[in-house]
């Protein structure tokens, strides 16, 4: 089981990997429901031994909102505002491709050097949890789009979503909240900020909110 | 014993063209034409064995003697593989490195060689190959470590001879890693299609078949067949990371084995229907890709502690 569960962790940074090396919007978005999809997954693999009904139904949740719901609104979005692509990245698509190689390496050595209170299930998903919160992080600062940017907050999401797998047996609840309060954080960020963007700059280029304006 | 070393050097001196037929039907068959007969590349090579070469004024010693270089370093790194079950004629602790090298050496010659006609096209392409080449040996290395890593040892054979088996129930997941990446690089390596057109040659994004575009007769064909071992070494690594399986009776390992080398260049042939050549400053990015494949499969490996 412990093989499978590799695989997961591994297929779901990888996908963070394409997420991060590819320019077009549509491709990240589909990227990121995959890789949402196999995140839903995870509880199943880490927790078989133990399984109950509210693992399942956070699992569920989990896979409908951020694998289906969210990809939905995305491309919504880009469909409003008709961008297609990012043109020209802060930071090159090589150089953060390189940059989150080395990021995965940092946060495999952090998670070796981490001591934790309860075990584990697999010492791999802490790593991984970390790798696609900086993928998420060079996401959001290395796009110019509102979009991608989006897409690098809930890149990072799933990194956090991940970590709190971990306590699902603890407090369920809470990482309950934590899966809506993305869907709500989405909602507004591209609510407000994509549509008044387009709408102030007839464009979604954030570099644009730098200069001044009166 | 005699026999089997008799077995495993017929096969890789004979066998590799008909890998190249099996691409070319394969590709002929997406593109649905009949296409040129399996045997196709043994007649290629037969007709140029024929042919006199002809030497630019400008070339001196180096240019005759790569195609010869070259060719005869790739079949050394092909006494150093394993094919099917069977143990290579040459083996030693940390031939590995040799093998890379002997790749190595062989990318180089044709580079000298290119360089050496002062054609600033062939300049061009000898250019491309050196960046791309030393890109890709690291990746190369990176995954030839983490098989060591697995296998505890350093030496090919041991590696591939029942050194991996175990280690697809423990690691499963890292090899996947090691096999995507070394397909990429494979495919870098051998110029294949994502990266290089191999049936062309006079084409400006051209890598490979731009360096050898002043041999001829002999040496081209040299070059050819070298070409084709050298698709033919990878793939049989490939298949080997791939399936570890062993009957243990040799014909019938041998035989298994001649089939999944054929799946293979099947493979080849579909990737290079279905896919388009890369913008050239795409390559390096396939090249990055695949590194980091191989470094994450790297990391996991150390921490696992295996």
């Amino acid at each position: 089981m412990n093989v499978w569960l590799d695989a997961i962790l591994i297929l779901i940074v990888i996908l963070g990997l394409f997420i991060v090396a590819s320019t077009r919007l549509g491709t990240m978005i589909h990227i990121f429901g995959l890789q949402s999809l196999f995140l839903g997954c995870v509880p199943f693999f880490l927790y078989a031994k133990e399984m109950e009904l509210y693992i399942i139904f956070v699992c569920l949740a989990a896979m409908v909102l951020r694998g289906l719901i969210m990809p939905y609104f995305l491309f919504w979005a880009i469909r409003h505002v008709s961008v297609r692509s990012e043109v020209s990245p802060l930071i090159g698509t090589g150089t953060t491709l390189l940059l989150s190689g080395f990021a995965i390496a940092g946060a495999f050595l952090l998670a070796s050097k981490l001591i934790f209170p309860v075990k584990i299930g697999s010492d791999m998903v802490i790593p991984s949890s970390f790798s696609l919160i900086i993928m998420g992080f060079l996401l959001l600062v290395g796009r110019n789009k509102a979009i991608s940017q989006v897409i690098g907050y809930l890149v990072l999401e799933n990194g956090i979503f991940l970590f709190a797998i971990l306590l699902l047996k603890k407090m369920p609840l809470l990482v309950e909240m934590g899966i809506l309060l993305d869907l709500f954080i989405a909602a507004l960020v591209m609510g407000i900020v994509v549509n008044h963007i387009s709408v102030e700059f007839n464009n979604t280029d954030t570099t644009q909110l730098t200069t001044l304006k009166d | 014993m005699t026999i089997l070393l008799l077995l495993h050097l017929t096969i890789l001196i004979f066998f590799p063209p008909l890998l190249l037929g099996f691409i070319g039907k394969t590709k002929a068959f997406f593109a649905g034409r009949i296409g040129p007969p399996l045997l196709q590349p043994y007649y290629d090579l037969y007709k140029l064995m024929r042919k006199a070469s002809v030497y630019s004024v400008t070339t001196n010693w180096i240019f005759r003697a790569a195609p010869m270089v070259s060719l005869a370093a790739i079949l050394s790194a092909g006494i150093l593989m394993p094919i099917a079950a069977m143990k290579p004629p040459v083996q030693f602790w940390g031939d590995m490195i040799l093998f890379v090298y002997l790749f190595a050496l062989a990318r180089f010659v044709i580079i000298l060689a290119a360089l050496d006609t002062g054609s600033s096209f062939e300049g061009m392409g000898a250019s491309r190959e050196a960046t791309f080449g030393c890109l890709s040996e690291i990746t190369m290395f990176l995954n030839l470590t983490i098989l060591a890593l697995l296998s505890r040892n350093l030496s090919l054979s041991e590696i591939f001879l029942g050194g991996l088996s175990s280690s697809w129930l423990l690691v499963g997941p890292v090899l996947i890693l090691v096999v995507v990446s070394f397909f990429l690089i494979l495919l870098v390596e051998n110029s294949r299609i994502p990266v290089d057109d191999p049936e062309t040659h006079l084409e400006l994004t051209m890598i490979h078949e731009v360096m050898v575009l002043d041999h001829s007769g002999v040496d081209l064909a040299y070059i050819l067949y070298g070409k084709a071992v050298k698709l033919f070494i990878f793939g049989t690594m490939l298949v080997s990371i791939i399936i570890t399986f062993r009957t243990g009776d040799s014909l019938i390992d041998t035989a298994f084995f001649i089939l999944e080398i054929i799946a293979f260049a099947v493979l080849i042939g579909i990737v290079e229907s279905t896919m388009a050549r890369l913008r050239l400053n795409k390559v390096s990015f396939l090249l990055f890709s695949a590194f980091i494949f191989s470094v994450f499969g790297f990391i996991v490996i150390l921490v696992r502690g295996h």
